[in-house]
């Protein structure tokens, strides 16, 4: 018999447009968007006036234009966002004892065993306090009895709000619900049970098990107990990342190959600094291209370990030459550094010369000042860029 | 061809000259040892190619000259689990069959055509230095374990001889760690220059451990000969231009910390426990008169620091350390004390043993720190 648990779902409301209102007042009470600005830009984020005009995530930028006109887009600083979301996670390490960092606005908390000592409602309602009084932004939370369960309350609990599950309010909660609200039915499984005539959960946790299995194959057997309100799922506790990696769409698909060369050293030096700010070194590189028909490709190769701009850049145009075999429009590339270890570069006595090491700690200096753009190789630099 | 020989002389020779066999030959004969029959006396040969060594043995008995190439595998194997017994070989050179009977078993094998095994290269222009085999031991096993493994870089997987009338240097490097082994009490008439591959060194040092002879060195532009007891090592040369190290080795260095060479070690050895298993990095802070090693490994939440009393000359530091490489400098050093002289934490720091007992001798170690963040 398990061990009945509580866990709790802690989930920023419109995380990045709350951080631009937090710096922006005169945003707040306004539909705003947060994505890209070209046409092929995605919605990233929504206010909730936003959402009235039916405008939601992913969406693509074009399409939430023309359903609001007047919604005010925000370009989008992650870099911003990550410091918002790190406070966050610092005010959650300190006060809960195991928690989980599911996404840049999302936190799983396992707080079982603590109603011995505290009133669970209680002290979640506090830390939930506590991080609004801290960051000044709105946050809400589910609390129940398995991640599921508590991800669909935080769900329902929005905006700024909270909401509490008990051990046996499960199946009343879940039940009349829409089938969409488990977070595991996306788009496709929603439109096949639907068109099996599902609607709500109650239906979908009274279909047999194994008609599920046949028609979903593995997935049908966990989407089944998720509708039942069973997840055994434990609270994986927070991890370093395992690669940095970062990429770009272009405004329109291009074959300008010393323009991608130059955008890839710009991708270089941004994740390559990440690699030294956080003390890591990569031993595994990979590049990826999609062309304009989508077709995705990626080559990687290993390299000694390095967190050094000079010793990656050649390897990512190398990888660069060798992926690029298709006469055809590109449409993204894509830099990533993966088997991170903990560690600092180590010098090499021929190749690295005090100079350039001093010049990279120089310059790192001056990138955790002022923020990473501040400074960047010449032909990472885009002549309309300097015209500003 | 027939030979008889008592089985430990012929097993104890064979392994002398059975680690030049690789696992996987390309050429099946290379699986092989040559035997060579003339004069009463057996030359056996093994060979990867680059490394050819060679044994001469004289057996107890040997009728009909000949040769032939026999799987080294089975042969040492089952020389192995004999006894101190005299064996006899009946080699039929034509057949290629090698019959070998000891005690009460016989046991038969088929051989390859000795015609096949590749030849020897011959050494021509060669000059020659002799030196004595502990000295030649001790400059292999305080160069070689310094040197690199990176194929792409291979000047640097071998040990660079540098012979002068004045003395001799032996240096090896991997980019990261350098070691400069000098010797006063070894001279060559001529200056010259080579580069000795990995593999033979290992071999060497090896067998000249237990060994109080006179080495005969002979080299030429492509190869290097040496040949001691009744044992013969060909090794080609590695071709390419070693780095200029002394270019690499700081001349200023006005932080100089001297402590004791146990204490550091034991030290470093604990507190790379609590370091990352992957990069083995290490923290050295020092300030007055104390030496603080730390490591960290965030993942796992382990931290470690440890005080040292030292003394030191120069500046307040923080420099940061492979600890594998100290660790592996400090246990090639045998003096009491050793000094750690350093410039600025981006720069190479030198070690080098103090009040060496050995006045002949000439040691520099030299590593490269890893580059801290602030």
């Amino acid at each position: 018999m398990l061990v009945s648990r509580n866990i709790v779902h802690l989930d920023m409301d419109t995380f990045f447009v709350s951080v631009e209102r937090l710096l922006r007042p005169e945003l707040v009470g306004k539909p705003v968007i947060i994505g890209g600005a070209s046409d092929r830009g995605v919605v990233a984020s929504c206010s909730y006036e936003a959402r009235k005009f039916g405008i939601h995530s992913a969406m693509p930028m074009k399409m939430a234009r023309t359903l609001c006109g007047d919604a005010i887009l925000v370009r989008g600083d992650m870099e911003l966002y990550s410091k918002y979301s790190h406070t966050v996670t610092e005010i959650i390490a300190e006060k809960a004892p195991l928690y989980e960092k599911a996404s840049i606005d999302e936190h799983y908390l396992d707080v079982t065993g603590m109603d011995r000592f505290f009133g669970l409602q209680k002290w979640t309602h506090e830390l939930r306090e506590s991080i609004i009084k801290n960051t000044g932004l709105p946050i809400s939370f589910g609390l129940s009895v398995n991640k599921t369960v508590s991800k669909i309350a935080t769900g329902e609990a929005k905006p700024n709000g909270e909401l509490y599950v008990g051990p046996g309010a499960v199946q009343p909660f879940l039940a009349p619900l829409s089938i969409r609200k488990i977070p595991m039915i996306g788009e496709k499984t929603y439109r096949l049970l639907r068109s099996m005539g599902v609607v709500t959960i109650d239906t979908l946790s009274h279909i047999p098990v194994d008609m599920l299995e046949r028609v979903m194959g593995r997935n049908g057997i966990v989407i089944w107990e998720k509708a039942n309100g069973i997840d055994r799922t434990p609270i994986y506790p927070y991890h370093e990342a395992k690669s940095v990696s970062t990429e770009n769409t272009f405004e329109q698909d291009s074959i300008d190959i010393v323009r991608m060369k130059e955008i890839l050293v710009k991708m270089v030096e941004k994740i390559s600094f990440e690699l030294r700010d956080k003390q890591k070194l990569t031993s595994c590189v990979t590049v990826k291209i999609r062309y304009s028909n989508f077709d995705t490709h990626t080559l990687q190769q290993h390299v000694p370990y390095t967190a050094f701009d000079h010793q990656l850049i050649p390897v990512v145009k190398n990888l660069f030459d060798r992926l690029y075999q298709r006469r055809m429009l590109i449409r993204l590339i894509g830099v990533r550094f993966s088997s991170l270890i903990s560690g600092n570069p180590q010098l090499n006595m021929f190749d690295d010369n005090v100079e350039m090491v001093n010049l990279y700690q120089a310059l790192d200096r001056i990138r955790r000042k002022y923020g990473q753009k501040i400074v960047r190789r010449g032909v990472a630099i885009r002549n309309s860029e300097i015209a500003k | 061809m027939k030979f008889i020989i008592s089985s430990t002389l012929l097993l104890r020779n064979l392994q002398s000259i059975l680690g030049v066999i690789n696992t996987n030959n390309t050429l099946p004969i290379l699986d092989d040892f040559l035997f060579e029959l003339k004069d009463d006396l057996i030359t056996i040969t093994s060979s990867d190619l680059e490394t050819t060594m060679r044994v001469t043995i004289s057996p107890d008995k040997a009728e009909e000259p000949g040769s032939i190439t026999i799987p080294a595998k089975i042969l040492v194997e089952t020389l192995k689990t004999f006894p101190d017994i005299p064996v006899s070989f009946s080699i039929n050179t034509d057949t290629l069959m090698v019959e070998i009977s000891a005690g009460e078993g016989k046991y038969k094998l088929s051989g390859h055509k000795s015609a096949e095994y590749p030849h020897t290269p011959s050494l021509e222009d060669t000059t020659s230095i002799s030196v004595d085999s502990q000295l030649l031991s001790q400059a292999i096993n305080k160069t070689l374990f310094a040197t690199g493994n990176d194929e792409l870089r291979m000047v640097l997987s071998g040990v660079f001889c540098e012979l002068s009338p004045d003395d001799v240097t032996f240096v090896a490097t991997d980019a990261h760690k350098l070691v400069k082994y000098k010797r006063t009490d070894l001279k060559s008439v001529d200056s010259a220059s080579f580069i000795l591959p990995k593999k033979p060194l290992n071999l060497l040092k090896n067998i000249l451990s237990t060994l109080e002879v006179q080495v005969a060195i002979e080299y030429n532009k492509t190869n290097a000969f040496f040949s001691f007891s009744n044992i013969h090592l060909i090794c080609r040369l590695i071709d390419g231009k070693y780095p200029n190290y002394d270019a690499v080795i700081p001349k200023e260095n006005p932080n100089r910390l001297t402590i004791e060479r146990h204490a550091l070690l034991t030290s470093i050895r604990r507190v790379s426990i609590f370091a990352n298993q992957s990069t083995h990095q290490i923290r050295f802070k020092v300030s007055g008169q104390e030496l603080i090693l730390s490591a960290e490994d965030i993942d796992f939440s382990n931290e470690a620091k440890e005080r040292l009393s030292c003394s030191y000359n120069g500046e307040d530091m923080e420099i940061g350390f492979n600890s594998k490489f100290l660790l592996e400098m400090l246990n090639n050093i045998e003096t009491e004390e050793i000094c750690l002289e350093m410039s600025a934490p981006n720069r190479a720091g030198i070690l080098t043993p103090l009040n060496n007992e050995n006045k002949d001798e000439d040691i520099l170690m030299l590593v490269m720190p890893v580059m801290l963040n602030k």
